[in-house]
């Protein structure tokens, strides 16, 4: 059966009601932008995954497939965003199929928002979808409860407010693919620079007709200063009580085959000929 | 935590219901085959449920496909199986590490209880003691650590994340995974 | 209230004039109280306001987290007391320190042992030192345990349910009353007896100690017991550990006999004594 399992629900609750800490989910954080230029899309997006204060992964990614020509930035609850993007670009997939059309983005937004919206905000997934279509370039937002927004310019996540501020003063009509790229990095490193939600890196995905460009770790203004001490211990500093080593040479010596003499009894067992 | 051509991972041996240890050898590692490893940090009860659950996933696994499971294809597994329970899920965070059968390339990646997975190349911490383990890691990792330098780096680092957590220690296991050989240790750690 | 408001809310003046006969004797009769002059948090219920902002039990997030966990314990025997201690204060789950000192000396003569909030327990044993002093001033001979126990178990009394949380032993042997041992809490119980243990290990501690307590061990016997009794508290208690602290209390006064770390102790008393066998150097799989 397809869809969400709820069997552990009352007994979690119940265990809460106890309490017993619920355990806690990867937040993106997050800064994520989208902007159109003359002839395409450009969506870029932070690398920092928190849990709680805690930087959980230095180097996420946050800019999820749909379809060939189809992206999806990622904010909110960290599975939310991996699992639904990869259920709706499976959708979206079998949709094409079935119609024998390129997809497009509406139809990719429509089903976000509804699949969203069916579930009340509980899926904690903020996105921002970007694609090219033989219908046009198109940029959108969609909210977890199912809101959805058309935009020439979007933000979204922690960081939204302090990339909004970088668009709001530099952003003009008819940009160029480069000014493009050039205004989506800058919002983005405003983002790590000023949210303590989003940090590390900047990934940026370029939507045009003919093609589309993924450019991981596209600025890494962050890099960490390699150590200038090893902290190597010595060999056996560690105080062991007992060591058991497996070969792969030696598995066989786990598995023993024993041919077994077979009984000569009437029935045999009918073997194709 | 990953070395040059080898991973490792560890576990603590502590099981306890608030202070009380009710037992000091509880491995929470587990082996899925000759290169897989999942380990296991949360609720106890889930912890054998989603172990057993793992294991007759995995067996299916190599019914269906006639060959053994990748860690990749495993943390896939893994994934999706825990965000299947999204809004029941199991009080767990898992910590998957091996070698890919075909390359050797050392893999490891950690989850939430949802099933988000975070792909690491250096490092993946979880349980009690996350908070000083993230500290230990940062701090004692390094690239391209040779087995028996890694087996060092890991088993410090754990001990003395342990030691300053309540709720963890009593004795750890760690398992350095090779080419061709697991090396398991028990390591003598404060009982207290 | 009223009158201490007075005293303290005289006009300067009046402190340069000779003390009246009344006042004179109102300074040495009344016991200079420290209590009430702790300012209060300005809401309608100050417990509950405190018991909200530190109960890391009932709120992990709580913003103030207050040292707890312990074991302690002490027991009367035929050679003094043995007072006996771990040493690790946790704040939730975080080990804050490996190296609490949880026996607090009094004086020379007497003991008290610290389990619940480490401030209370470290403020008011201090405390209880300076009127332990003040008695011996006034009165030209030692305080009988009895007495300075009651004086801490009356003042903690003053403050019940205001949000202390001490639960303590004073230990010391007089020539009155031979060895004494007292047990007082922040509830304001008072217990004299012969064998106490306090804090989150004190079950495991009690286990060991009733098993092989009597009167008439030997002074060896009796330190020997009452550090396997912390050991066996700090192996199984998760806010337990550290380092062993003992005293051996006699008329003479107090006697230190080491700040000891557990794990060397620990697998020491398992080799040699083939104790502790739940803790094996066995890899095979449990099944």
């Amino acid at each position: 059966m397809p869809g969400f399992d709820f069997s552990n629900y009352n007994r979690n609750a119940a265990l809460h009601a106890r309490g017993v800490p619920l355990p806690k989910a990867t937040s993106t954080g997050t800064t994520i932008v989208g902007c159109i230029f003359e002839g395409g899309v450009v969506i870029a997006a932070d690398t920092r995954a928190t849990s709680g204060p805690i930087v959980a992964d230095k180097n996420c990614e946050k800019l999820h497939y749909i379809s060939p020509n189809i992206w999806c930035a990622g904010a909110g609850t960290a599975a939310d965003t991996e699992f639904t993007t990869a259920l709706i670009s499976s959708q979206l997939e079998l949709h094409s199929l079935s119609t024998g059309r390129k997809p497009r983005v509406v139809t990719c937004m429509t089903m976000l928002k509804q699949h969203l919206f069916r579930y009340q905000g509980h899926i904690g997934a903020y996105l921002v979808v970007a694609g090219v279509d033989p219908t046009g370039t198109h940029l959108f937002t969609v909210h977890a409860h199912g809101s959805t927004d058309k935009l020439p310019y979007v933000t979204m996540g922690s960081g939204s407010l302090a990339a909004m501020s970088v668009f709001e003063t530099q952003w003009k009509p008819q940009l160029t693919q480069e000014e493009a790229v050039a205004l989506c990095s800058e919002a983005i490193q405003s983002g790590i620079f000023n949210d303590l939600g989003s940090g590390s890196n900047v990934d940026v995905a370029i939507i045009t007709g003919e093609k589309t460009t993924l450019k991981r770790n596209y600025i890494k203004p962050n890099e960490r200063v390699p150590k200038l001490k090893s902290y190597i211990f010595k060999r056996g500093t560690t105080a062991v009580l007992n060591e058991k080593i497996i070969r792969k040479e030696d598995l066989g010596n786990f598995v023993s085959v024993h041919e077994l003499a077979v009984e000569e009894t009437g029935d045999k067992m009918e073997v194709d000929a | 935590m990953v070395g040059k051509d080898c991973v490792a991972i560890a576990c603590d041996l502590r099981l306890g219901l608030q202070a009380l240890t009710v037992s000091n050898n509880f491995p929470k590692i587990f082996q899925y085959g000759d290169n897989v490893f999942l380990g296991l940090t949360g609720l106890a009860t889930d912890l054998s449920t989603v172990s057993d659950l793992f294991r007759y996933k995995v067996n299916m696994y190599r019914l269906r496909e006639e060959r053994n499971i990748a860690p990749k294809t495993f943390a896939n597994l893994v994934s999706s199986s825990l965000y299947e329970k999204r809004f029941g899920p199991y009080f767990v965070s898992p910590v998957v590490a091996g070698l890919d059968p075909k390359t050797s390339k050392p893999f490891i990646c950690g989850f939430d209880s949802i099933g988000c997975i975070d792909f690491a190349a250096d490092f993946i911490v979880s349980g009690t003691a996350t908070d000083q383990l993230y500290g230990m890691c940062e701090s004692l990792w390094e690239p391209n650590l040779a087995p028996e330098d890694l087996f060092e780096t890991i088993s410090q680092a754990l001990m003395s994340a342990v030691d300053r957590d309540a709720l963890s220690g009593w004795g750890a296991h760690v398992y350095i995974i090779e080419k061709d050989k697991v090396t398991k240790r028990l390591l003598k750690g404060r009982q207290d | 209230m009223d009158t201490l408001v007075a005293r303290y809310s005289r006009p300067a003046y009046h402190e340069n004039e000779a003390f009246s006969e009344e006042e004179r004797q109102g300074l040495v009769d009344s016991v200079p109280s420290l209590s009430l002059k702790f300012a209060m948090p300005p809401v309608a219920h100050p417990s509950a306001w405190l018991r909200a902002a530190t109960d890391d039990r009932s709120n992990p997030s709580c913003p103030i987290k207050i040292a707890h966990g312990t074991t302690t314990l002490a027991f009367r025997f035929q050679g003094g007391i043995i007072v006996a201690t771990d040493s690790r204060a946790t704040a939730g789950n975080w080990i804050a320190s490996q190296t609490v000192k949880k026996v607090i000396e009094i004086n020379s003569d007497l003991l008290g042992t610290m389990a619940g909030g480490a401030a209370d327990c470290q403020y008011w044993l201090a405390w209880l030192g300076m009127q332990c002093r003040l008695h011996e001033l006034r009165h030209k001979r030692r305080i009988s345990v009895a007495a300075a126990s009651k004086i801490l178990a009356n003042l903690v009394y003053q403050y019940k349910g205001m949000g202390l949380s001490m639960g303590t032993m004073c230990a010391g042997v007089t020539k009155e009353e031979g060895p004494a041992l007292y047990y007082i809490d922040s509830d304001g119980t008072r217990l004299a007896g012969n064998l106490f243990c306090v804090g989150s290990g004190q079950t495991f501690a009690y286990g060991v100690l009733d098993a092989e307590y009597r009167y008439d061990l030997s002074v060896e016997e009796a330190l020997e017991l009452g550090s396997r009794s912390i050991l066996a508290a700090t192996h199984r208690d998760a806010y337990s550990g550290g380092f062993i602290n003992l005293y051996h209390v006699k008329e003479s006064g107090w006697e230190k006999h080491g700040f000891s770390d557990t794990n060397p102790i620990f697998w020491k008393t398992k080799l040699e004594k083939g104790e502790f066998s739940n803790v094996t150097s066995d890899l095979s799989e449990r099944v």
